[in-house]
């Protein structure tokens, strides 16, 4: 590790930090699109970032600012390790499980702000996120398994890797098609979209964990989730899309798939935590529960294919 | 479903009324002594009118008396009973219906807190609910004067001239 | 209220003006019978979110308070609770004739006469209700006054508390809510 490597990460944040954002600009104007009217400009993302660090902000303590701190800056080092169609800020350390740790960081720096701004809203919105991790975690989980087992190796760039040259029929989400369909649904329930945002739920708990941020605090959040939605999203497109030979393909094949599923949730209703859960935990579970057993026991769509 | 003249006769009967009257198509008025409300709430209940509407009341100033209203409805019959009861203005006390109706605890709690009425049994009627730290009369009696309780407590917006007096010329 | 317009921003607080222009978010706290024109000037028809305003849920995230309508005695303590939780800076704009001169409520015992007695006022839409044609305009006169950085109303607050606590206890009584949920 030298200090080139720090050098491409932030490159990384910056590059990240402005695409990511303007293509939630241009989401808002697809979601507009499809309720009928104009929608905002496509920069107004970064409108409301800026205006929200310009404004004074209201502490409750060290424990509150520290939270934000520690969420913001666990999922800033995981953005450094994502690999993006071949290039790594820092090679080798591109691992399923340490992207995975490191995602929920983010979780337990909102828990503990919340805890210490001390406002009941907040908890139980903690309290619905977490529940909400846990459901869409096991589905995706048995399909990245026995992915994993099948591949024989966890390192996102090489799995990616493996996929190319084939044109269409290479990507996992082809290959092995139960589980691309269980990994586009957890990929909604990890954006915290429609209908599995009521962790969220802003008229019913106050906007949950956010209840009580305010000016700059309410900034950092919106950073976080530019960058949580980025990792969520690689993720599944370096597991099972392909990655990206180029890096022009990369960031079309990225803004295809995070518009699909807004456009997925520009059309749904929000569930009910429980029902969440329940939901998980039927069709998608069953479905990744038969995807893992094909690929362990046969090898279809992994050894077995073109 | 009786038919309305059974049911009308049937009331006269049992709670012998001062004045009896249908003012519509379904729905019979009839006006009681003030001792008597109780008892005729608890008839009605047993009768089939077991949704109580509203209890409200009405200030003859004039005549110095209040009159308490109580509108009862029957889902059985789809008739609206109203009973009216007068009570003393210079000392406004009512038994409370909150054992026979429970939801009758915050019609009550109004009455007290605009007309002033005391309703016997009824714990919560000096709580205020709509008003908080009122210092004046019950408001919505008719010797209390909106306008000037408004013009002392929240002041009105001074206004400056309307109009051009000359023409062609500026405000004054 | 007119304040004396002295443009004494430096650079940064011009360009934090510029954001904050183009991104309000409006508390969804809707009081009195105007809140009725709120809906429709969100929805599809006469689109809020071109102009970059959008509902956001709780004060402490919020820009702007709308005070849509006549303003009770009792709405009045927690508006003022609420506003005081706002970061700044932050604007109110007041919609109708009741705000500005007690409206078809002028004579009750129940509701105010004059809200900038109680609350710096940045900007008031006459009408009862305006209609959200009206509202937009407002909301459109409220972004200019903004970047030319004329909506003081928050520092007016500040630096004269006294007065606006004076003239709140004055017509209130008392601040602090004092119902059966809050014992």
């Amino acid at each position: 590790m030298t200090v080139m490597n720090f050098v491409y990460g932030f490159l990384v944040l910056l590059g990240v930090f402005i695409f990511q954002t303007t293509l939630t600009g241009l989401n808002r104007k697809v979601t507009a699109r499809l309720q009928k009217r104009y929608g905002a400009r496509w920069y107004q993302q970064f409108l409301d970032i800026f205006k929200a660090l310009r404004k004074d902000s209201t502490s409750h303590g060290w424990v509150f600012d520290f939270g934000v701190i520690m969420a913001l800056g666990g999922i800033m080092a995981t953005v450094i390790f994502i690999p993006i169609s071949g290039f790594q800020a820092f090679p080798g350390l591109d691992n399923v499980f340490v992207i995975s740790y490191l995602l929920a960081v983010g979780m337990l720096g909102m828990a503990m702000s919340a805890a210490g701004s001390g406002n009941p809203w907040a908890s139980i919105g903690v309290a619905r996120a977490l529940t909400n991790m846990l459901a869409y975690d096991i589905p995706l989980m048995i399909v990245i398994f026995a992915m994993i087992f099948a591949y024989d190796s966890a390192s996102l760039s090489e799995i990616a890797a493996m996929q190319q040259g084939m044109g269409i029929l290479g990507w996992n989400a082809i290959r092995m098609p139960l589980g691309g369909i269980v990994a586009v649904i957890a990929l909604l329930g990890m954006l915290g979209k429609k209908p599995f945002d009521s962790f969220i739920a802003p008229a019913e708990i106050a906007s949950g964990p956010m209840v009580e941020y305010g000016g700059k605090h309410l900034g950092f959040m919106f950073i976080l989730h530019e960058f949580m939605t980025f990792i969520e999203v690689a993720l599944i497109l370096n597991l099972f899309f392909g990655g990206g030979a180029t890096i022009w393909e990369y960031m079309l094949k990225y803004a295809i798939l995070y518009t699909f599923a807004n456009i997925i949730s520009g059309v749904m209703p929000r569930f009910k935590i429980d029902q969440a859960v329940r939901y998980f935990y039927r069709v998608p579970l069953a479905m990744a529960i038969v995807q893992g057993l094909v690929v362990i026991l046969t090898g279809l769509g992994v050894t077995i294919w073109f | 479903m009786s038919s309305m003249n059974n049911i009308i006769n049937e009331i006269k009967a049992a709670l012998a009324p001062l004045k009896m009257e249908t003012p519509a198509d379904k729905q019979i008025a009839a006006v009681v002594r003030p001792e008597a409300i109780h008892n005729s709430l608890s008839y009605l209940r047993q009768r089939g009118f077991t949704q109580l509407c509203i209890v409200t009341c009405i200030d003859w100033i004039k005549d110095s008396e209040f009159e308490l209203v109580y509108i009862l409805f029957s889902w059985t019959d789809g008739i609206h009973v109203q009973l009216r009861a007068r009570v003393d203005r210079n000392n406004p006390v009512m038994v409370t219906a909150t054992d026979i109706f429970p939801g009758a605890r915050y019609y009550e709690r109004e009455v007290t807190e605009f007309f002033g009425v005391e309703f016997t049994g009824n714990e919560d009627a000096g709580k205020p609910l709509f008003l908080e730290i009122w210092d004046d009369l019950p408001p919505l009696r008719k010797d209390f004067d909106p306008q000037a309780y408004s013009d002392s407590k929240f002041p009105m917006r001074e206004r400056g001239n309307e109009f051009v007096s000359e023409i062609g010329g500026t405000e004054k | 209220m007119v304040l004396k317009n002295d443009d004494n921003r430096n650079i940064w607080e011009k360009i934090g003006d510029y954001f904050s222009a183009n991104s309000i978010w409006m508390k969804w706290y809707c009081t009195g019978c105007g809140a009725i024109e709120m809906p429709p000037t969100m929805t599809s028809r006469f689109d809020m979110e071109r102009l970059g305003m959008g509902p956001m849920a709780t004060p402490r995230q919020a820009d702007v308070l709308l005070i849509t309508g006549y303003l009770s005695t009792k709405t009045l303590r927690r508006v003022i609770y609420s506003y005081e939780q706002m970061n700044s800076p932050c604007f109110i704009v007041a919609f109708g004739s009741c705000t500005i001169n007690g409206g078809i409520y002028y004579d009750s015992y129940a509701t105010i006469g004059r809200l900038d007695k109680y609350l710096p006022v940045d900007l008031y839409i006459a009408g009862c209700m305006p209609r959200p044609e009206t509202i937009m305009n407002g909301f459109n006169e409220l972004i200019q006054m903004i970047k030319k950085g004329e909506a003081k109303g928050w520092k007016h607050y500040q630096e004269n508390y006294e007065w606006y606590k004076k003239n709140q206890l004055d017509s209130l009584g008392e601040i602090i809510i004092k119902d059966e949920f809050h014992e």
